[in-house]
């Protein structure tokens, strides 16, 4: 794109420029899956963040939808970490039964030896460490060779990985059953 | 618990994170059991990809599914935040007002009575001011480097005085702050204190880390660290910031700062040697740049590729272009955008075997930088006149310029390696054994020692 043809978009009419980027700003938050009541408070601050830096942005509509991504996928990223800490500690607490029914422990080793294969293989190493032998981070990030304070970003990534796997593998099942 | 399902409705407020902990815990419990039941439910519940950008530019956006209950339940919301947003604008027009008016109210007081208020007055604690100190400390930068340095110091005291509460929230107070401390040490960087510089970096670096940051505000300290890397000629962390600026900017669709990112990376290539890489650099930087918007940034970048042209030895192309954008340079007006003009136009005649136009050239250029006390630059225009001197065989001359830039830069107790490189030169054109080459080295050991104060000068063999 050369500097003739970007677009020129001043804010010159701030009604305008919200009506023209409206329909735009309904599909971005339908395809990131944002519920409605959620909405508000990041389209609000967006707007407000633009108006209080119009004269540094030279065209609005992209860095209006470009904060928004970002923001979205922010929110996403927010929402996970309860969902990988109940996964972290569900399998934590489960390994760690005195007791478990044999059956139902050997079930509990084979789920997860199915989904720690789903996961890359950097993963799998750290997550078998940490499940089965009761890993913390400062201990992985030795045994691994992370650097203490790359541990809790790669764990969390990890994490990621096979909670997406937990989630998901029905929706693949069922793709693969369509295929 | 493998027998009971949970619901939809509580499997969807699962993937949101918004159970109590111990229900988050039991249905991860009832996940792992592998429940093909629950998993289909939740397949359909996770968010897609990053890929919205694929259908933006292919304009599929129009395609992306949406029951009419979801669009209606949108409406509803953007009316809201319309309605609040249109109202708040004419309320932001005014603090903005209000803080230009705090920013010529602060600068009319004494420097010791500016930082007393920007550090206890609650008037003064005002995030417009701090917009405005930003700003107006870049400005300064191309003129007055001190006052930039004031400028951006008292928009760090205002910046770390605000609340959360006065900048809507943790990230416009964060993002506010780290331009404040990015804007400094930029200050610092173009008065040449690089080690006041890092500091003030660091603290931007850290507000970077430790919270949550606007991305054009995060582009925006990268692009300006990444400038003070380029000064201390780390090249390749000044590559990667950039690359990381750029790719914040391409998000963003500004393409107008992307093409500063550019010109940026140009200038790496050109420290680094790779001439070539530097010229195709700058042209997409150009093609990117709007000349009616950024004026001073296309001259900058004309400026550059001019010269890139002529140390590439393709004078001819050099003068070419050089003839289309003298009339920026006029336009421009100012002294200094007219002397680097005249500079310009020396190197490339002298490029030329113009031997006599280049003298004149940089006689002009010299003294037009020593009347405005610009001693290293005039130091600079000096051993270009030197080469002249040399290729025309007038080694008394080589020696009094030898001489007479010394004595300078000894008046001015500069920089000891600066100085060990003249005297280098000086004793060499005293003994009549200055060549041109000798001068190239010298000339570009000042020019990068001056963003460097830690590299050292070693006499060619």
């Amino acid at each position: 794109m050369s500097a003739l043809d970007q677009p020129q978009v001043a804010l010159s009419s701030l009604e305008g420029f919200l009506s023209q980027v409206r329909p735009r700003l309904k599909v971005l938050f339908a395809y990131y899956k944002i519920p409605s009541q959620d909405t508000e408070d990041i389209l609000q601050q967006a707007l407000l963040a633009l108006l209080y830096r119009y004269d540094g942005v030279r065209d609005p509509e992209a860095w209006l939808l470009g904060t928004l991504r970002n923001k979205c996928l922010l929110y996403w990223r927010q929402r996970r970490r309860a969902l990988y800490e109940a996964v972290d500690t569900a399998v934590l607490e489960r390994m760690a039964e005195p007791q478990p029914p044999a059956q139902e422990g050997a079930d509990l080793r084979s789920d997860l030896a199915n989904a720690l294969e789903s996961v890359p293989p950097r993963c799998r190493s750290l997550l078998r460490l940490r499940f089965r032998q009761g890993y913390g981070r400062p201990e992985l990030a030795e045994r691994l060779g992370y650097s203490p304070a790359s541990i809790s970003k790669i764990t969390t990534r990890c994490l990621d990985a096979l909670t997406r796997f937990l989630v998901q593998a029905g929706g693949r099942r069922k793709k693969a059953e369509h295929d | 618990m493998t027998e009971i399902h949970p619901t939809s409705e509580t499997l969807e407020h699962f993937v949101l994170g918004q159970l109590p902990a111990l229900e988050m815990r039991e249905i991860a419990r009832h996940l792992l059991t592998g429940c093909l039941r629950c998993q289909e439910v939740m397949a359909g519940l996770w968010e897609p990809g990053d890929e919205l950008e694929d259908l933006l530019a292919a304009g599929e956006i129009e395609a992306i599914d949406m029951e009419d209950g979801v669009r209606d339940a949108y409406d509803e919301v953007l009316d809201r935040v319309f309605f609040k947003v249109v109202a708040a604008e004419a309320v932001i027009d005014e603090q903005r007002a209000a803080g230009r008016k705090l920013f010529g109210e602060l600068m009319q007081l004494p420097p010791a009575r500016r930082h007393l208020l920007a550090c206890n007055s609650n008037r003064f604690k005002d995030r417009m001011l701090c917009e405005c100190l930003i700003h107006e400390g870049h400005e300064a930068g191309f003129d007055d480097p001190q006052r930039a340095i004031d400028i951006a110091q008292l928009g760090t005291l205002v910046a770390d005085r605000l609340e959360a509460e006065d900048c809507d929230g943790e990230e416009g107070l964060n993002s506010l702050r780290a331009r404040a401390w990015a804007q400094l040490g930029n200050a610092f960087r173009v008065s040449f204190q690089l080690a006041s510089a890092e500091r003030a970096f660091a603290v931007a670096e850290s507000l970077l880390d430790e919270g949550c940051i606007a991305l054009l505000d995060k582009a925006r300290v990268l692009d300006l660290l990444a400038s003070l890397r380029i000064g201390q000629r780390r090249f390749a962390e000044a590559h990667q910031l950039l690359d990381r600026a750029a790719f914040i900017y391409r998000k963003l669709g500004q393409w107008n700062l992307l093409g500063r990112m550019l010109l940026q990376k140009a200038v790496v290539c050109g420290e680094a040697g790779d001439g070539e890489g530097e010229m195709t650099l700058l042209r997409r930087g150009l093609d990117l740049i709007d000349p009616q918007a950024d004026p001073r940034v296309f001259l900058m970048a004309r400026h550059n590729l001019i010269n890139a042209l002529h140390e590439s030895g393709r004078s001819r192309e050099a003068f070419a272009l050089l003839f289309h954008t003298r009339p920026l340079y006029l336009k421009a007006g100012d002294r200094v955008s007219l002397l680097r003009l005249r500079w310009l136009e020396g190197l490339v005649a002298f490029g030329l075997q113009r031997i006599e136009q280049a003298e004149v050239a940089f006689r002009e250029v010299r003294e037009g930088f020593g009347e405005l006390d610009l001693d290293y630059d005039a130091a600079l225009a000096s051993l270009d006149l030197a080469g002249v001197y040399i290729a025309q065989g007038r080694t008394h001359d080589v020696r009094r310029i030898a001489e007479e830039t010394l004595a300078v830069f000894q008046a001015r107790n500069t920089h000891q390696e600066a100085m060990a490189a003249l005297l280098v030169f000086s004793d060499a054109a005293r003994l009549d054994r200055a060549e041109l080459e000798l001068v190239r080295e010298v000339s570009g050991f000042l020019k990068r020692v001056r963003s460097n104060p830690d590299l050292r000068f070693s006499a060619p063999s």
